[in-house]
């Protein structure tokens, strides 16, 4: 019996990471629903100060606030990163100059250097990795105009670690998009949550 | 005159089925009087009276079918009207879809007439609208507003022996007034069959108060919210819901009841427990027409009992074909509510967004009833129970089944647009961007 799967929430100390509470288990209902990968049925929060983090393959971190890593976080998110670990990063702004996107991109530059997120080509196994999305990453309701901007990101950010992406960055608000009742699900012309689902599975697989 | 008694209509139709010489023929005969004024910048801009009487005559060879009207009723011009609608039917295809007219039915007492309705003249017009311009003036207001009423009859009789009267009357009303700056906005619309229930001054105190209430409005994210959706709010999404309930559609696979194979959802839960929507011709609040169109008899009906779809209407042609009895659509829909006013559905409100109305609705995707369209009017952020501060509007992104699924909690449901609509608690209300109009 292989080890069941956990989602793994980060919480940091300087913004709001309890988002989007009912996300975790729409998208374990997805796996359960379209894979044979076994789960464990409660999301698990754990302290980015906490070493209990590299028991764990994924993490999701998400907020709309300040991202200013502490040394201790810090040092743990570029060692859980470097040694093969997965983390998907949302933005709950979906405001590319928000607070979130700005301090979270300025960790990234902190801890993996300038350069350090990409634009993910729409190429990427990410996108092929269970369901295909040959257009990249699916577009939500969130996008157009939510603060009068009129950007859609059509593309995601990632930083690579040897050729598998470490951290997974995207400013289109996943997180609101797959956050209702699981049993809504099934009124949607299409299960909104199947990009959810590829993200889950190249975390586990690549 | 344009109205008829049942006994005047009854003789009139009788003559001009006299003159009938296809395989079926149906009369219809329509008499109306009614009037409106309109008010804009505080100042009255149009009003009119209009009365008028038409018959209409659909003859029938086989499958064929040819409608004419006309206006004038001597002898000359209802043989006239019946002779053209022979000639359009002798040349018209065969219709695929041919259900044979109906005969003799029996129909409720009828209750949507009101003589307070049929008595309006243009000075009750003018003091109508005098008093809503009166209110936004002494509140710094700009008014802009319409009011509409109608009173009249529909008969109907056709060469099986059927008879239908039916007599009704209608007022509508609505008003949007402005700040002087521009910056806020509030708007109401009330409609009724007896115009003694309404109180233009009255309704017009919850457009100014709106306006007011709405000025310099806040920007707060787009997101999930809980609403509390005034039944001006919630009625259009509901009437397109419930519009589009018809079985044929659904047993087409090209509607929100469709299952694949041509099965329905019929008797299954659809919506929470508390949603049950029931129509009723003779319902005192909104009182409509006891007869559909076709000649068929509006009943007491139970659409949605519980959440469980209990019924679906059928066009005749449809229900024939699935050998079915087939009820006609209603002429309007009552959602089971509950106690609460509106008031106390906000104090309930930990944090919340009050909608006073949407406008500007279309489909996203017909199969799933998702919808978009705008807030308007007066929308508030609500704290601990208590109507905080306006915000800027919204565009929604929302299906009316979800919405149905989300339910918090229900209020005492008010006349809007004919129907009875309570006001709703919903969670989870999915606000995807914002929008810079008032």
């Amino acid at each position: 019996m292989p080890t069941p799967f956990t989602f793994v929430r980060l919480q940091y100390r300087s913004g709001n990471w309890d988002t989007d509470q009912r996300m975790p288990s729409n998208l374990l209902n997805s796996l359960v629903e379209y894979t044979t990968v076994p789960v464990v049925e409660q999301e698990k929060v754990i302290s980015l100060e906490s070493a209990e983090l590299f028991r764990y393959p994924f993490c999701y971190l998400s907020g709309h606030k300040l991202v200013q890593f502490n040394a201790k976080e810090k040092a743990n998110f570029v060692k859980y990163v470097q040694n093969g670990g997965f983390v998907f990063v949302d933005d709950c702004n979906h405001d590319i100059d928000g607070l979130f996107a700005r301090s979270f991109e300025e960790q990234m530059r902190v801890c993996f250097g300038p350069k350090a997120l990409k634009k993910l080509p729409n190429t990427h196994p990410l996108y092929k990795s269970f369901f295909k999305f040959e257009e990249g990453p699916p577009t939500t309701s969130f996008e157009l105009n939510g603060w009068g901007d009129d950007l859609v990101h059509d593309y995601l950010k990632a930083y690579e670690v040897n050729g598998r992406i470490g951290v997974l960055y995207s400013n289109k608000d996943y997180g609101c998009e797959w956050d209702y009742d699981f049993r809504n699900k099934r009124w949607l012309a299409e299960d909104n949550t199947k990009f959810g689902v590829n993200i889950l599975m190249y975390a586990l697989t690549s | 005159m344009a109205i008829l008694s049942k006994d005047q209509a009854q003789a009139l139709l009788k003559k001009a089925l006299s003159y009938s010489k296809a395989d079926e023929c149906e009369v219809n005969l329509n008499g109306y009087k009614g009037g409106n004024i309109r008010y804009a910048r505080s100042t009255v801009s149009t009003s009119g009276e209009e009365e008028n009487m038409s018959l209409s005559v659909e003859s029938r060879f086989g499958k064929r079918s040819g409608v004419a009207t006309i206006n004038e009723f001597d002898d000359a011009s209802l043989e006239k009207v019946v002779r053209r609608a022979e000639e359009v039917a002798r040349i018209a295809p065969e219709s695929p879809e041919y259900v044979p007219m109906l005969g003799p039915q029996t129909y409720l007492p009828s209750n949507a007439w009101f003589k307070s309705t049929a008595d309006i003249n243009p000075e009750y017009r003018a003091e109508a609208a005098r008093k809503s311009m009166a209110l936004a003036d002494s509140k710094k207001l700009t008014s802009a507003g319409f009011w509409e009423d109608r009173s009249g009859f529909s008969a109907k009789m056709n060469s099986k022996g059927l008879f239908a009267y039916n007599q009704s009357s209608n007022v509508d009303f609505s008003v949007t007034m402005r700040t002087e700056d521009g910056t806020g906005s509030g708007y109401v619309t009330r409609d009724v069959s007896d115009v003694s229930k309404l109180d233009t001054a009255a309704a017009s105190a919850i457009a100014a108060q709106k306006a007011i209430g709405s000025m310099n409005a806040k920007a707060i994210e787009p997101g999930k919210y809980t609403v509390i959706l005034e039944p001006t709010a919630a009625v259009d999404l509901l009437q397109n819901m419930f519009g589009n309930m018809d079985a044929r559609s659904a047993e087409e696979g090209r509607s929100f009841l469709s299952k694949t194979g041509g099965a329905t959802k019929l008797g299954e839960k659809m919506f929470d427990s508390r949603v049950t929507i029931t129509s009723d011709p003779t319902n005192p609040e909104i009182p409509t027409s006891t007869w559909a169109g076709d000649g068929r008899p509006h009943e007491k009906v139970t659409w949605i009992d519980k959440g469980v779809i209990k019924q679906m209407p059928y066009s005749r042609f449809w229900a024939q074909k699935k050998g079915v009895k087939g009820l006609p659509m209603p002429g309007g829909f009552i959602m089971a509510g509950g106690t609460q006013s509106l008031e106390d559905l906000i104090k309930g409100t930990q944090k919340g967004i009050l909608v006073t109305r949407l406008w500007y609705i279309r489909a996203v995707d017909p199969q799933t009833l998702l919808y978009t369209g705008l807030t308007r009017d007066g929308t508030f952020y609500i704290e601990n129970g208590k109507i905080k501060h306006p915000v800027k509007n919204f565009r929604f992104n929302e299906s009316p089944v979800i919405m149905l699924n989300n339910l918090e909690a229900l209020g005492k449901p008010q006349r809007i647009g004919g129907n009875l609509v309570p006001p709703m608690k919903i969670r989870d209300f999915t606000f995807t961007s914002l929008s810079d109009a008032v």
